[in-house]
């Protein structure tokens, strides 16, 4: 973060925030997630740690930070889960390194084009962990891939409405 | 070289966290004697250091969240809600005399069953100890069917205890935190549980399917497995007690890997969406807990002579019945075969016999049938025709099962009954035949 200088980070439109906002909302996103499914019945539809990765690391528009990030997720995920860690930790990796890829080459301001990358990140997530089980592993899963889909497009949508609150949070240089 | 390391600086990163990761798959992985790869059941120390880790992030808050709602729910019940009680505690009250009645009538039935199985040398496990926990987290993911509970190691918990609810089985605990602990539920995927059908006997494993209904596998195509057949744990497995209730089946349907195999999905008896508190069972004894024997002794002190009131009336009532059966002309078919009561023995060692239009080999020598030797099945001081009881039953009185016949077969008094009903159709003596106009 320190690397880069404010002209640099204005001309690229990288964006700062608090080091609460930065080191909170991940922890949120995974408390949130192991808690909110036993009130909401339906919220194992939604993936809040992989949303707040593809938002940092377009907002930060840093590979290394979104890998970084994604790791770290993914890891957590599994370690609360009674699977395998490190399918949904190498399945965030890619999302969160992909996300800050295409943050560097394009204008992610676009509330649209952001809600489209969370939606393709999401499908190519489940389409990784799913790889990883079943042919890297070698281990018996069963999959749905309609609920996969509609997993990205609930994704996509709660980018709509996170996304523009985060946003909110911005250090202005 | 410095260039090389600059330029692909990111993609070198991602490389390396990404092989670091399925290296640490690897490890987690372990080929199976079948050839078939599973995930080792005991984790290795690093990868429970990483769930201990995650569990200590996340339980806290979890607890709070949990405690600020239960606060909350607790002063609506106990202090604004409290309407109607007095008519909810006057219906307790009813449901407790009508339990320790059902009690106390079924008591002789369970130690007669402890008797029976002291004798087989077969011990069944009671639940003994249960500790109440309440369920405070998921994991989050819909492919990982786990819970947490707010109870862990300092509460004497440990792996592959049996989680319950009155309901039914719920699952059992997976991984123990001092001061929390992991469940597997039963529609995991990755979970196992030996379970019986209830009616047709048949065994099978349960386990959860992709959308985390469970289901019982590995169960070969039987046209006897119907939709609301009760499904209960089979007590193989040494985790879950013989008995207790899983669900019901809800639909089978065809094995989509293997033609002669079919899924029977269970509807679980737990609301396993809905989980607040849960048991987990920490002891089993082959023996009643004290507060059970303490509520029997109970039962039989204040309700068993009400209890053995009615079951004497019921008895009664029954042998009536079978009498006016009896008697009454037209009620039972004279040319149908002759079945042979279920509770007696000496009748019920060729049960398979006495169909008709099958084969009358007989399998042991016994005598050709004497029409004459017919006896009323039944023989009491009611029937007809039989004012004295008959010679070598007078210990089994009416509605007894009579002393079973020896082995050999070869008493003419038990044998003819089934086979000359089967192969001459000859009127039954107790039957309408006798009575029939």
């Amino acid at each position: 973060m320190s690397l880069l200088g404010a002209d640099y980070r204005r001309d690229m439109g990288v964006h700062s925030y608090p080091f609460l906002v930065y080191g909170l909302t991940p922890l949120a996103a995974l408390v949130l997630q192991a808690w909110l499914p036993r009130l909401v019945r339906g919220f194992t539809w939604f993936d809040l740690p992989l949303v707040v990765t593809v938002y940092f690391a377009l907002a930060r528009r840093n590979p290394i930070q979104g890998t970084l990030m994604g790791a770290g997720m993914g890891l957590f995920e599994d370690a609360l889960t009674g699977h395998a860690i490190g399918v949904n930790g190498i399945a965030k990796t890619v999302a969160g390194f992909l996300a800050g890829s295409v943050g560097v080459r394009i204008d992610v301001e676009n509330h649209t084009f952001r809600m489209m990358v969370t939606f393709v990140l999401s499908l190519l997530s489940s389409v990784i962990y799913f790889s990883i089980y079943r042919i890297l592993l070698g281990l018996n899963l069963e999959w749905s891939w309609l609920a996969e889909l509609v997993k990205a497009v609930a994704n996509s949508l709660i980018a709509m409405v996170l996304f523009p609150l985060l946003d909110r949070t911005r250090v202005r240089d | 070289m410095e260039s090389f390391f600059v330029r692909y600086r990111n993609l070198l990163v991602l490389l390396a966290i990404l092989l670091a990761q399925i290296i640490g798959l690897a490890m987690q992985v372990r080929r199976t004697d079948s050839g078939r790869n599973s995930l080792d059941p005991q984790d290795a120390p690093g990868v429970r250091l990483l769930r201990l880790w995650a569990d200590t992030v996340v339980t806290p808050p979890e607890k709070a969240f949990h405690a600020s709602r239960l606060g909350t729910v607790s002063l609506w019940q106990n202090y604004i809600d409290l309407r109607h009680i007095r008519e909810q505690n006057q219906d307790l009250q009813r449901t407790i005399d009508r339990l320790r009645l059902e009690q106390a009538s079924l008591l002789e039935d369970a130690k007669q069953g402890e008797r029976l199985q002291a004798l087989m040398d077969f011990q069944q496990k009671y639940i003994y100890k249960t500790q109440a926990a309440q369920a405070i987290g998921t994991s989050g993911s819909d492919s990982s069917r786990v819970f947490y509970i707010d109870k862990g190691a300092d509460n004497k918990l440990e792996r592959d205890m049996a989680v319950i609810t009155p309901d039914g089985i719920v699952g059992k605990v997976r991984e123990v935190f001092p001061h929390s602990a992991q469940v597997l539920a039963i529609n995991d995927q990755t979970s196992g549980a030996g379970v019986i059908l209830e009616t047709t006997r048949i065994r099978g494993i349960l386990r959860g399917n992709a959308a985390g209904r469970p289901q019982i596998v590995d169960i070969l195509k039987d046209d006897r497995i119907q939709p609301g057949e009760k499904v209960l744990t089979a007590g193989g497995d040494l985790i879950f007690p013989r008995g207790l209730p899983v669900g019901v089946v809800e639909k089978v349907v065809p094995d989509p890997d293997r033609d002669s195999f079919i899924d029977v999905i269970v509807k679980p008896a737990a609301h396993l969406e809905r989980l607040d508190e849960v048991l987990v069972i920490t002891s089993t004894e082959p023996r009643f807990p004290a507060e059970e024997q303490q509520d029997m002794a109970t039962s039989e002190m204040l309700k068993g002579a009400q209890a053995a009131a009615i079951a004497e009336a019921n008895k009664e009532q029954k042998k009536a019945s079978e009498v006016m059966a009896e008697r009454l002309p037209g009620l039972t078919d004279p040319n149908a075969p002759v079945q042979p009561p279920a509770a007696n023995p000496a009748a019920g060692t060729a049960p398979g016999k006495a169909q008709p239009g099958q084969s009358a080999t007989p399998v042991t020598a016994a005598p050709p049938p004497v029409p004459k030797l017919l006896h009323p099945q039944h023989p009491d001081r009611f029937t007809v025709g039989t004012g004295s009881p008959q010679s070598g039953e007078t210990s089994a009185p009416a509605g007894q099962e009579k002393k079973p016949a020896p082995k050999s077969g070869l008493k003419p008094e038990s044998k003819p009954e089934s086979k000359s009903g089967q192969k001459a159709n000859p009127p039954p003596a107790h039957a309408g035949g006798k009575t029939r106009p």
